[in-house]
């Protein structure tokens, strides 16, 4: 080897502590690229192609009964290209064979699918993942695999379900199964699960289809999906005779968690650039500071015969080692740690992952940012280096601080007088290096700025929660069918622990719209208007008055999928079977419910034919606290289970806060683990600019050492130039963030169409605060204990 | 004067060479027109107070700073028209420089420091190299100090092998300033005597020094204040003088 190669060689294996910080710089870059943006890739292929194989339907029809017969007349049909019935309908269940006289009050609900045969199902496929029975045979039943984020279940358990007219049987569990279609059990607060069509004879169910699924030939659009739903009701099943009681067409290639993974993809998207800037940011900074103490080597080499090219070279495959060392170290860390992240994401958005391997474009970038980063980072102080004249490379040595005394930041540090000794001299090192501040604070602020803009979208999102239902109630009942308002009131109202009780009708119906087509379903809501069970919040024209009558207010959701309904309009409703008008009084946030509208109860009930039936019941207690309200929940639901009303759906006011923190919680989840990975970024690159500020102050600390500083005072200079770093970029982080995190929410509504409510989280920035002062010393005490070993000796030793 | 017979072996020829420096709060004239003639096999002495311009002088030859206005031709080379890189190159073959702090590199060995040159100019085989770095390691009396680390030598070891490394592509000319500043007399004394036979083997020599006994031994001696080369005391021929 040369010397010229050797002298690259000892410059890498010589400074190993040096090294190893450089190349850990970079890597940490390379990492957050790799689990946030491979994170993603990840995410997004594996989630669409199990989706694909899922085989989702086009149109589901939810019918009153059908048979073979019209599933075949409906795949016969063209433009269709398969189509299969099922019957789907909810029980009550619990764990275990239960006794006869045990009432299922508490039980959860168990959304059943009866299949034919779910093994070769064309539509809705679904996986076995563990189990024995495939496809389960009589008396036998397969749970959907997200029941176990609810509770554990396994092959070989027995359940106990009761149907809605009151029939019990119990069911071996013979396998776990994943169905991409079903809502997770943890969303819904209910798992799915999958008999054969003999098992409905045990239950006493008729074993007829109540649910035709289609999927479209080809790849259409959701107008022309739309229009062939509608040939098929009109031309197939409704001249057979069936009754339709619901068209369901969703956008075609969208699942129902849509939202929540556009909201975590574009979450995961935007924190991925900014990590990409963060990333380059330190990396930059790293290199040319590393660049900056060869300055006066660059110096020698030309002044004894080096040519520019010649040196640029040696400098240029040297960082090219890091890079190459950092790719090694940082892209699998970033691999093993988006595997992990990958797999606790499809866990909680129930998909299956069948490929943890990163997507080709997510390994170039990280390659790119180890190698073409640092090498683009380097030229720049490299040409300085060697083009600067030899005269001033070789007086970049000796002590630094020939610019000092100049520029307003300096004279700003002129005016602190009074401060330690110490103190002053450690602000005045760190504005020395203007560049590299400047470097190190850009890194440390976006990543302040993050982290602090994470927790504001975390606050928002919570906020959100808390804001996004209009309902005041402790709990609330739902039955399977209508029942009697003053029979459910004086039942419920009996039982100790309820204060206030309010029954509602509420019935499915479609918008017409002025083109003849229909709408999905839109639940109508009868509400008294003065009720202190509704706090809606109007973003648009009124709420109801007592003295409305055929008056309506629609929520956001039936507004963003019905645009030409506005306040002032009028909306036909097909409702219990007849074309009705109603007035648009005004809009009010959608609060996750779906799209729903509300009108006065007196109306709804005269439109039903005034029969004064509910079919739900909403009680409240006098605390809110979740296990008072459960007892509660528990005795009005036993009372009316008692008295003959069966309860199809039971909720609690905190169950159902839970389960819609628990969609939004996934995004708060992904945030936190993001400012995490962003934090980490900030503190390996604070460390790394302490650490070279101490390489590069070794001849300013062993001039210190020799006029008499003690070890405490070498870390005290070390520990506050730190500090002072972090503290300025808390402070410019914190600036940015307000708007960084009013953005990220802007673009979170965007991707989710959901609203959500800005709330600048100021905890946040005081627990940043905190965290950063802990980092800065954190960072700087490795670096400060290097300074402090740094002898009087090695400091002047060649000079 | 010099005549035209003067010019055709001048190898260093300085021509109204002024040098300001901006760099401070008010720009400062450190060279206010210096004009300077060196012939061949030369051996010139700078003296003259600290800060008088020595230094800068000398830079100007060696071409590892650029004068603000004037010329500087050294071997027949404009070396104030060449720009960084072909000065790199000019200056690995033509001039060997010993700065006055020592220049090692601190992360090559000493007989690695001084086969840089020929690695970067690409001069004698690299097999002969070794071979070369150690013979004028001997010639410094470095040769047993070889494969140490600079940091592991006394400040006079290393400013010997800085001319070590400044010889290693022989080159015609030799610039130093005050290699034997940080020296005892004695080993001061052991450098001057290894200028002297290389001014013997027709090397041209521009060295700056303090030391005024030194500064009377060398042939030309010029004294530099504020600038401006006020005085040029020649000596006569070290052998007439040895004839005494
Ligand atoms: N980079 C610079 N910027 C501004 N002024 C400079 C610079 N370098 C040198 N000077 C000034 O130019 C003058 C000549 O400096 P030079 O280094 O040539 O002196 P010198 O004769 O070599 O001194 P010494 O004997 O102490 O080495 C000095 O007054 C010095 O202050
Ligand atoms: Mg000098």
């Amino acid at each position: 080897m040369s010397p010229r190669w050797r002298k690259v060689w000892r410059d890498l294996t010589g400074h190993r502590f040096r090294t190893l910080l450089v190349v850990l710089s970079i890597a940490v870059g390379i990492f957050a690229i790799t689990v946030v943006m491979g994170g993603r890739g990840i995410l997004l292929r594996e989630f669409e192609a199990v989706y694909a194989e899922s085989m989702a339907p086009t149109i589901t029809f939810d019918v009153d009964a059908a048979d073979s017969s019209v599933v075949r007349a409906v795949e016969r049909v063209e433009g269709v290209r398969m189509a299969e019935g099922r019957r789907t309908f909810p029980v009550r269940f619990t764990g275990g064979e239960q006794p006869r006289g045990v009432l299922s009050a508490g039980w959860d609900t168990l959304q059943v699918h009866a299949v034919a045969n779910i093994a070769t199902a064309r539509i809705e496929r679904t996986t076995l993942e563990a189990g024995r029975s495939w496809p389960p045979g009589a008396g036998e039943v397969l749970l959907e695999r997200s029941v176990n984020m609810m509770s554990e279940y396994e092959p070989g358990d027995v359940i106990t379900v009761e149907t809605a007219s009151g029939t019990r049987a119990t069911l071996n569990v013979v396998g776990l199964v994943h169905d991409i279609n079903a809502f997770p059990a943890h969303f819904v607060a209910g798992p799915t699960g999958y008999v054969s069509m003999e098992t409905l004879r045990m239950l006493d169910e008729p074993d007829y289809f109540s649910t035709i699924l289609a999927v479209a030939e080809g790849e259409p659009t959701q107008a022309e999906a739309s229009r062939l739903a509608m040939s098929i009701r009109d031309d197939v099943l409704i001249s057979r005779g069936v009754r339709v009681m619901r068209t369901s067409v969703p956008e075609p290639g969208s699942h129902f968690l849509g939202d929540i993974f556009r909201g975590v993809s574009l979450l995961l998207l935007a924190l991925g650039v900014l990590s990409l800037f963060l990333s380059g940011f330190l990396v930059v900074t790293t290199v040319q500071a590393i660049m900056s103490q060869q300055v006066s080597q660059v110096g020698i080499m030309k002044a004894i015969g080096g040519r520019a090219d010649q040196v640029t070279w040696m400098y240029l495959v040297m960082v090219t080692v890091y890079g190459l060392f950092a790719v090694v170290v940082g892209m699998p860390a970033g691999a093993a740690a988006g595997r992990w992240f990958t797999g606790f994401a499809a866990d909680l958005l129930n998909f299956r992952v069948t490929s943890y391997a990163p997507p080709a474009y997510v390994v170039a970038l990280g390659v790119a940012v180890g190698i073409a980063v640092p090498l683009l980072a380097a030229i720049v102080p490299v040409r300085a280096g060697t083009r600067i004249s030899v005269v001033k490379a070789l007086n970049a040595t000796g002590m630094s601080g020939t610019s000092f005394g100049h520029g307003l930041i300096d004279r700003a540090l002129g005016l602190l007088r009074g401060l330690p000794r110490p103190v002053a001299l450690s602000l005045r090192n760190t504005f020395l290096r203007k560049g590299r501040l400047a470097l190190t604070l850009i890194t440390l602020t976006l990543a302040s700025a993050v982290v602090m803009s994470v927790m504001s979208v975390r606050t928002s999102i919570l906020a959100t929660v808390d804001e996004v239902d209009m309902w005041r109630f402790d709990a609330q009942f739902y039955f399977a069918l209508p029942q009697s308002a003053e029979a459910v009131d004086r039942i419920a109202s009996r039982v100790e622990g309820v204060v206030a009780v309010s029954s509602m009708p509420e019935y499915r119906a479609v918008l017409s719209r002025a083109d003849g087509s229909e709408s999905d379903g839109i639940d109508i809501i009868g509400v008294v208007p003065e009720s202190d069970f509704v706090a809606p919040r109007v973003t648009a024209g009124r709420w109801l008055e007592p003295t409305d009558a055929s008056a309506i207010v629609l929520n956001s959701d039936v507004v963003k999928s019905e645009p030409e309904l506005a306040v002032g309009t009028n909306a036909t409703f097909n409702l219990l079977g007849e074309e009705r008008d109603f007035e648009v009084v005004g809009v009010v946030t959608a609060g996750l419910m779906g799209p729903v509208a509300f009108t006065p109860s007196g109306y709804l009930d005269s439109l039903a034919g005034g029969t004064g039936a509910v079919t739900r019941l909403q009680v409240r207690t006098p605390t809110s606290e979740p296990t008072e309200q459960m007892r509660v929940a528990r005795l009005v639901e036993q009372r009316l289970e008692e008295r003959s009303v069966p309860v199809a759906f039971t909720q609690t006011q905190s169950e159902q806060r839970d389960q819609v923190a628990s969609q939004l919680g996934i995004l708060v989840t992904f945030l936190a683990i993001m400012g995490v990975i962003l934090s980490v970024v900030g503190v390996i690159g604070l460390t790394g600019t302490m650490t070279i500020n101490v390489l590069e102050s070794t001849r300013e600390i062993g001039v210190m050492r020799a006029i008499g500083a003690s070890h405490g005072s070498i870390y005290q200079i070390f520990v506050t130039e730190g500090v002072v770093i972090a503290l300025i970029a808390w402070a410019l982080g914190a600036l940015i963030s307000y708007p960084m995190s009013f953005l990220l929410l802007d673009m979170l509504e965007t991707a989710m169409g959901l609203p959500l409510t800005f709330e600048y989280s100021w905890a946040g920035v005081g627990i940043w605060l905190v965290a950063v002062v802990v980092i800065a010393v954190g960072a700087s005490l490795l670096p400060a204990f290097r300074a402090a070993q740094v002898s009087v000796r090695d400091a002047i030793a060649y000079e | 004067m010099s005549t035209p017979a003067d010019m055709s072996d001048a190898v260093i020829d300085l021509r109204g060479v002024v040098k300001v420096y901006d760099t401070g709060e008010v720009p400062f004239t450190a060279l206010k027109g210096v004009d300077l003639t060196v012939r061949s096999g030369e051996f010139v002495g700078l003296v003259g107070k600290s800060g008088s311009g020595k230094t800068t002088l000398i830079n100007m030859i060696t071409g590892i700073d650029h004068p603000t206005e004037g010329e500087v031709n050294v071997g027949g080379t404009p070396v104030h028209a060449l720009n960084e890189n072909q000065l790199a190159m000019w200056r690995g073959r033509t001039i060997g420089v010993v700065f006055q702090f020592f220049q090692l590199l601190p992360t090559l060995t000493v007989i690695e420091n001084v086969m840089l040159p020929m690695d970067f100019c690409n001069m004698y085989a690299s097999a002969e190299r070794p071979e070369r770095a150690m013979h004028l390691l001997e010639q410094v009396e470095m040769a047993d100090q070889a494969f140490k680390l600079p940091s592991a030598l006394s400040g006079g070891q290393q400013q010997r092998v800085a001319i070590a490394r400044a010889l290693a592509n022989d080159p015609p000319i030799l610039a130093a300033d005050e290699p034997t500043g940080n020296l005892d007399s004695k080993t001061a004394d052991a450098v001057f005597r290894l200028f002297e036979e290389l001014v013997d083997a027709h090397k041209t020599i521009v060295m700056v020094t303090h030391d005024s006994d030194i500064a009377a031994r060398v042939r030309r001696a010029l004294v530099v204040s504020d600038g401006e080369i006020v005085e040029e005391t020649v000596h006569r021929p070290r052998t007439e003088r040895r004839g005494i």
